[in-house]
């Protein structure tokens, strides 16, 4: 689905991603951990060009990406939904899911609608539709916001932290929805400061340090036999607890 | 007191000059109208340019914008109807063509407070849309809208609750610097005063009366923009 060969990103002076090389496939789930200011945020956000590689190649189901050709028709087919939601608060929850559909896919407002109550049914949020997202506690945000990024349809979803904005009683609710796209065969890459997620629901853990990916593996692997040094100091500082 | 006010003659005066004035308002509120609603394109225009602008026409738009605001506006009105035309009738000429264009008073006049105030006014349009949550303009773009969609659809609405008010105040402004036009003979408020001052003599009469007009226009109005401004901030969406 995705080849990304040696991908660098610099700010100015200060290189964020260094030589990333990695494959996502089909149904796969990918999380990607690692320390605050490693460069997955960035790393995600070069995945649809919502920054600009500095140098390297990204292969989209075969063909290369161009910042100017392709990046407004692939993002059509790959999603993203962020840490702070960012729903368009001057719509309903409705609206919200509809509007991309209605006005990218020119999909006709009553099958629109259709599709949004059933995603709506689908996160659990189907009595909320005629809610402002101003209205909603934190993860029926979220959910709202996973809603209208499936309403494209897309073969590919990418999370950035989607948890961490929310109360921790609310992180569950979340999770359960991502846990049942996973069920559904989305494709999804999510970066996460949940290990138990990361450990339960992905196929492959990417762990990432200083602009690099230190290692990847299957999470049994990675969270119990980490080959890296600075995999195991990581793992054994988040998980202290557990 | 008694004594100053009989020496005057309101009644006299305000039986002709009135009745003009109240015909001249008509042009004030044209030229108010026309140059508003053009300034907020060019200041649309100038925000957006400047700030998703391709950077040569960046460069181009700061340059332009500094020019005009380093101008006063009563040059750029007696330039755009005195010089502008001047201008094209000599390339025209050396082009072998002889023209004797020339820009009617009121066309001069909306063009130059369109110019002018939309350079002002692109600052809080530039200010309005910078203010919007940078998520937004991500979620609209990773949903499948183009830059200037997103920019369109989702930013700008949320943009205007702030841009509104500000711009408000400018068109108050607007209503009043609309005398300005009166040097580039457009019959306005402040020239059929002048006119009719120096016909009579009744300068005291004339001018106050003249003031007494741009309260009635402008008070009124500066208080709608207040109005609006305060249900704007009150309805928090
Ligand atoms: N627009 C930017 N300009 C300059 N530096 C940036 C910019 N965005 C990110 N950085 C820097 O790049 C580095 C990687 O940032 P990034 O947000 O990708 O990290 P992260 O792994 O997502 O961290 P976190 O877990 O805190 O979200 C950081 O050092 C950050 O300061
Ligand atoms: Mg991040």
């Amino acid at each position: 689905m995705l080849n990304i060969f040696d991908l660098k990103k610099n700010y100015g002076d200060t290189e964020v991603l260094k030589n990333i090389t990695i494959r996502i496939d089909d149904g796969e789930v990918v999380c990607i951990i690692g320390p605050s200011g490693s460069g997955k945020s960035t790393f995600l956000r070069c995945l649809n060009l919502l920054e600009v590689p500095t140098s390297g190649k990204i292969y989209y189901n075969g063909s290369i990406l161009d910042e100017d050709l392709d990046s407004k028709r692939m993002r059509r087919e790959v999603g993203m939904v962020f840490q702070k939601f960012n729903l368009f608060p001057m719509f309903t929850v409705l609206k919200n899911i509809m509007y991309a559909p209605i006005h990218v896919k020119k999909m006709k407002k009553k099958d629109a609608e259709i599709l949004a109550h059933s995603l709506l049914k689908k996160v659990g949020l189907d009595n909320k539709a005629n809610a402002y997202p101003m209205q909603l506690s934190g993860g029926q945000q979220q959910r709202v916001a996973i809603a209208r990024a499936l309403a494209m349809q897309p073969k590919l979803l990418l999370f950035d932290e989607p948890t961490s904005a929310l109360d921790p009683e609310l992180v569950g609710e979340v999770l359960n929805v991502m846990r049942d796209l996973k069920k559904d065969g989305m494709s999804m890459v999510v970066v996460t400061h949940e290990m138990g997620f990361a450990r339960d629901v992905s196929d492959r853990v990417v762990f990432m340090d200083k602009g690099y990916i230190v290692e990847e593996g299957c999470p049994a692997d990675i969270f119990n036999h980490p080959k890296e040094e600075r995999t195991q100091r990581f793992l054994n500082r988040v998980l202290g607890g557990m | 007191m008694d004594n100053l006010l009989s020496q005057l003659h309101f009644a006299t005066v305000g039986q002709y000059l009135v009745p003009s004035l109240i015909d001249g308002v008509g042009i004030v509120l044209e030229a108010t109208f026309f140059g508003f609603i053009l300034a907020t394109i060019v200041g649309v225009f100038i925000a957006v340019g400047r700030l998703f602008g391709w950077k040569p026409i960046k460069i181009f738009l700061y340059v332009f914008l500094e020019i005009i605001r380093g101008t006063p506006l009563l040059v750029q009105l007696v330039y755009i109807y005195y010089v502008v035309p001047l201008i094209i009738n000599l390339l025209a000429g050396m082009l072998g063509y002889k023209t004797d264009m020339q820009i009617a008073p009121l066309t001069a006049g909306i063009a130059g407070l369109a110019i002018n105030y939309g350079c002002y006014m692109s600052e809080v349009v530039r200010a309005g849309i910078i203010a919007v949550d940078k998520g937004q303009m991500e979620a609209a773009l990773v949903l499948g809208f183009g830059k200037y969609e997103a920019l369109f659809r989702i930013v700008m609405p949320q943009a205007l609750r702030s841009i509104i008010p500000s711009l408000g105040n400018y068109l108050v402004m607007m209503i009043k610097d609309t005398s300005l036009l009166a040097y580039v003979a457009v019959n306005e408020l402040l020239l059929r005063t002048q006119t009719y001052a120096s016909q009579t003599f009744y300068t005291i009469e004339a001018y106050s009366y003249l003031a007494i007009a741009y309260l009635i226009l402008s008070v009124p109005l500066s208080h709608c923009v207040k109005f609006i401004e305060y249900k704007l901030s009150s309805s928090s969406r």
